[in-house]
């Protein structure tokens, strides 16, 4: 990753569809060669907010910057970005080749180049050669993406946008192609935006992760530093199930909430101490691979755990169980 | 539903359609079978089984001037039909803008109307307008009726389409001309191939309309209704034979056409 | 991607303007004619409503009546015989119904003028087809309904049957099988099963089937002209007199703007429910 200043700034970005703010004064900055992943339930404002920066939807106020340079009035077609879309928008009625030429031929580029440019690509996202002149109707799901990223690679873009397009792809496929991407993003050393509502497909790809709710990114920042100190409720659900508790209810000082992640609440051995400790009964238990989640309730409260299934002392549902986390685990956010 | 009776169910459905299909076409053998008499007066079966109706169908003049009267106007509807159907279609399928609801609906009206009260209602504001009628008013007068019907079938094609493949091709450098050729125009090919040849055909068989808007000028259908009457001779369905067999040379050559046409852009694309 | 007018708006012009010009421009024309003096040619007399006095005075009326109740019971019956084609087409989807349908498709693109022509030497008496085969065949000899209000109505049936039938075969295909199949799992018979999902679920299919046939077989004078002989004289045809022979303008203007009346009150209403995206976007 070469990191040498902002490739795009976004300046109070700002659209509005009527009353609501699809995106809301948004401010970021992102850097040459990275992989910034923008994650936001649907209706967040994110597929609007990528559209905005490939040219493809206009802003209300606001500016976006390209290595300083204000490109925000630029149509699409005279960016130097391109996009993955989540359709794909493959070109049904053109052959694979045909699909990943079409910026070259835009261009003018002599049909002997724009061959050879083809299949290199081709070969770069692992499409074996004799799929050139295969129409794209007649490609399997995996294949199509692959057409489409060559398509998109094939202008030469600077920067890179990727508009959920694994979102309708089975699971083992798509854990194929989200490394096979990160591989991609390492050998071209070109800046990709990717946008999508699974944070798990953006752990695994991102350098950076912008959480994105009702128009705004509500927290930037690497995916460990997301993952262990989110900065809101909100960020803290939308990784997974996690315990959302009122800070003042144990003697924590203020207003604000104390997320604790189900691996930190553990069953407590007898005579075991811990910060807060809960008396309570297991309901349901789930196996997942080597651990164990389970919910319990105590009182009127219900919390989510996790355990190692090898852990001997597991109980099952209906038993009481001493449920414990200490503080200095939990992460306290304002709201 | 017992599975005996399923099937009695399925057995007596595909026995009616079959029974639909021959009643069909008992009147087209029927015109086949009166053209092959060289008798004034229909007297079936025929003493002497003859194709001389065809020969002299074919050695007439009219013939080929009835022919030429309504290709002339079937191929000018179809090409004009299509170039306002491509853009007709765009509007109601593919915008979104104020008004398309409204639009949609004005557009079946000519549809949903009785065709040969819409050719006297031309023919009356053609003649105030002091425009004589002739095969000129006639193709105007197809148009009314047909055009909607072509934007419907382009429609169908166009709600099929990814809307985001145009984006792609603008985000890939393509200008907005280049978009249109290079990805709309291509998607919609297929729709427009079966818009012109409804076009044209909806046109050739025209009667209605044709009966009060061409003047002096005589088409096909319009010659054949008018025998049909009076001067009755086995000329008369070897001529409804041949041109409805001209309509389908035609589709069919249009159709040969465009395959090799299409042969010759995947050659040289490859 | 700025916008000032919409595209949509640019797109639909040509075509809006071929329907002004050649369809309301006309009707509206028409309308203005019925309200002229009887027999002027000009659009400057005064107003009257003379024609439409005359028309329900000197008979006009029958015409209409005639046209309307033969609408009615082409409609009537093209909807009876559709139904299970319909049924059928749907039922067999595969190479059967494909074939099937276009074997049906194909006729349309016949000149009516033939096929009604056909019609009438299969119905001529003595020496037509039928009559004819069968004094051949078995000695046979029979009379003929050539040149009575049933054939014409036999023959409007013919010509306007494929427009009940698609629109029908459309909305059907719009009936989940599995919903069909789940009314038979919980119990429904199968009138139930017609009457609770296939018929509300066909039902906008059903209707312009319904719409287009009658409002084509209201304006339809081949069939009378051909098939009909001096039986009967359907509207079309009395208007034509009027314009033509009879030489008044205003009033076969006035007969026309009833039919219009007619197919607007029976389109109208229909057309302004009718979700046509969802119809034919499928």
């Amino acid at each position: 990753m070469t990191t040498s200043g902002p490739i795009l700034s976004l300046v109070g970005l700002t659209r509005r569809f009527g009353e609501i703010a699809a995106v809301d004064d948004i401010d970021l900055e992102i850097l040459d060669g990275e992989f910034f992943t923008i994650v936001g339930p649907s209706g967040s404002g994110k597929s609007t907010l990528i559209r905005i920066l490939a040219g493809l939807e206009r802003v209300d106020s606001g500016a976006v910057l390209l290595r300083g340079r204000a490109i925000t009035d630029v149509p699409a077609n005279k960016r130097p970005t391109a996009m993955v879309f989540q359709s794909l928008a493959l070109f049904n009625h053109k052959t694979v080749g045909e699909n990943i030429e079409f910026a070259p031929k835009m261009r003018g580029v002599d049909p002997a180049a724009r061959r050879a440019r083809a299949l290199e690509l081709m070969d770069l996202v692992r499409l074996p050669e004799a799929y050139y002149a295969r129409p794209v109707t007649r490609c399997s799901g995996g294949e199509r993406q692959r057409v489409a990223l060559a398509r998109a690679l094939a202008s030469d873009p600077e920067i890179l946008f990727f508009d959920e397009p694994l979102s309708a792809i089975d699971y083992r496929l798509r854990k194929m192609l989200e490394v096979e991407l990160k591989d991609l993003h390492r050998e071209t050393g070109k800046t990709f935006i990717y946008i999508t509502h699974s944070l798990e497909e953006a752990m695994v790809m991102s350098d950076r992760i912008g959480i994105m709710r009702a128009g705004r990114l509500v927290q930037i920042g690497p995916p460990l530093e997301i993952y262990q100190q989110p900065r809101s409720r909100f960020v803290a659900e939308f990784m997974g199930e996690v315990n959302v508790l009122r800070a003042s209810e144990f003697g924590v000082a203020g207003e604000g909430w104390l997320v604790v992640r189900p691996e930190q609440l553990r069953p407590l051995a007898p005579g075991e101490a811990a910060d807060v400790v809960f008396e309570a009964r297991i309901v349901n238990d789930y196996l997942l691979g080597s651990r164990k989640q389970f919910h319990a309730r105590a009182d009127e409260r219900m919390l989510i755990g996790e355990i190692a299934v090898a852990a001997a002392s597991v109980p099952g549902p209906g038993e009481p169980v001493r449920l414990g986390f200490d503080l200095g685990d939990a992460v306290r956010v304002a709201e | 539903m017992s599975s005996t009776r399923n099937r009695l169910v399925t057995a007596l459905l595909a026995l009616w359609t079959v029974l639909v299909l021959m009643l069909l076409y008992v009147p087209i053998l029927s015109v086949v079978l009166a053209s092959l008499a060289n008798t004034r007066y229909m007297r079936f079966p025929h003493k002497v089984w003859t194709l001389d109706a065809y020969r002299d169908a074919l050695g007439q003049y009219t013939t080929a001037e009835l022919h030429l009267t309504s290709l002339k106007i079937a191929v000018l509807v179809a090409l004009i039909a299509v170039l306002l159907g491509v853009f007709g279609a765009l509007a109601f399928a593919r915008f979104e803008w104020r008004g398309r609801s409204l639009y949609q609906r004005l557009l079946l009206l000519p549809i949903f109307f009785p065709q040969a009260v819409l050719g006297l209602a031309l023919l009356l504001a053609m003649t105030a307008a002091g425009i004589a009628p002739s095969w000129r008013t006639a193709v105007f007068a197809h148009l009314v009726w047909v055009v909607p019907i072509v934007t419907l079938v382009i429609s169908i094609r166009l709600y099929g389409f990814d809307v985001a493949q145009e984006e792609a091709a603008f985000d890939l450098g393509a200008s907005r001309l280049q978009v249109f050729r290079e990805v709309t125009l291509p998607a919609l090919a297929p729709g427009i191939v079966s818009g012109g040849l409804f076009a044209f055909l909806l046109s050739w068989s025209n009667l209605p309309l044709s009966i009060y808007t061409t003047g002096s000028d005589t088409t096909l259908p319009l010659w054949l209704f008018s025998r049909t009457a009076t001067n009755y001779s086995p000329l008369v369905p070897a001529l409804a034979v041949i041109a409805t067999g001209a309509s389908v040379l035609v589709v069919v050559a249009a159709a040969l056409a465009l395959a090799g046409w299409r042969r010759l852009v995947a050659r040289r694309s490859a | 991607m700025r916008q000032r007018v919409s595209p949509g708006l640019l797109a639909m012009l040509p075509v809006m303007a071929l329907i002004l010009v050649g369809f309301a421009l006309p009707i509206l024309l028409v309308l203005l004619y019925s309200l002229m003096p009887p027999r002027t040619f000009s659009l400057a007399g005064e107003p009257t409503l003379a024609n439409y006095w005359a028309a329900v005075t000197e008979g006009y009326l029958l015409p209409l009546g005639w046209s309307l109740l033969l609408a009615g019971l082409t409609t009537l019956l093209c909807l009876v015989l559709a139904w299970p084609t319909a049924k059928a087409l749907v039922r067999f989807a595969g190479r059967f119904a494909t074939l099937a349908t276009i074997l049906i498709a194909l006729p349309i693109f016949i000149s009516e003028s033939v096929r009604l022509f056909g019609t009438a030497l299969f119905m001529m008496p003595g020496g037509g087809i039928f009559a004819g085969s069968l004094n051949a065949l078995f000695g046979l000899k029979i009379g003929s309904i050539l040149y009575t209000r049933t054939a014409t109505l036999l023959g409007m049936v013919y010509i306007h049957f494929p427009f009940m039938l698609f629109p029908m075969v459309l909305g059907l295909s719009l009936v989940p099988q599995d919903q069909i199949e789940a009314a038979c799992d919980l119990g429904a018979r199968p009138f139930q099963v017609f009457r609770e999902i296939e018929l509300p679920l066909a039902l906008p299919g059903i209707t312009v089937g319904t719409l287009l046939t009658f409002v084509l077989s209201l304006g339809a004078n081949a069939e009378a002209a051909i098939l009909g002989g001096q039986a009967v004289i359907v509207i079309t045809k009395a208007i034509e007199q009027r314009f033509g022979y009879a030489q008044d303008w205003p009033s076969g203007a006035a007969l026309t703007v009833l039919v219009i009346l007619v197919t607007a009150a029976v389109i109208f209403p229909v057309l302004r429910r009718l979700d046509l995206d969802r119809l034919i976007r499928r």
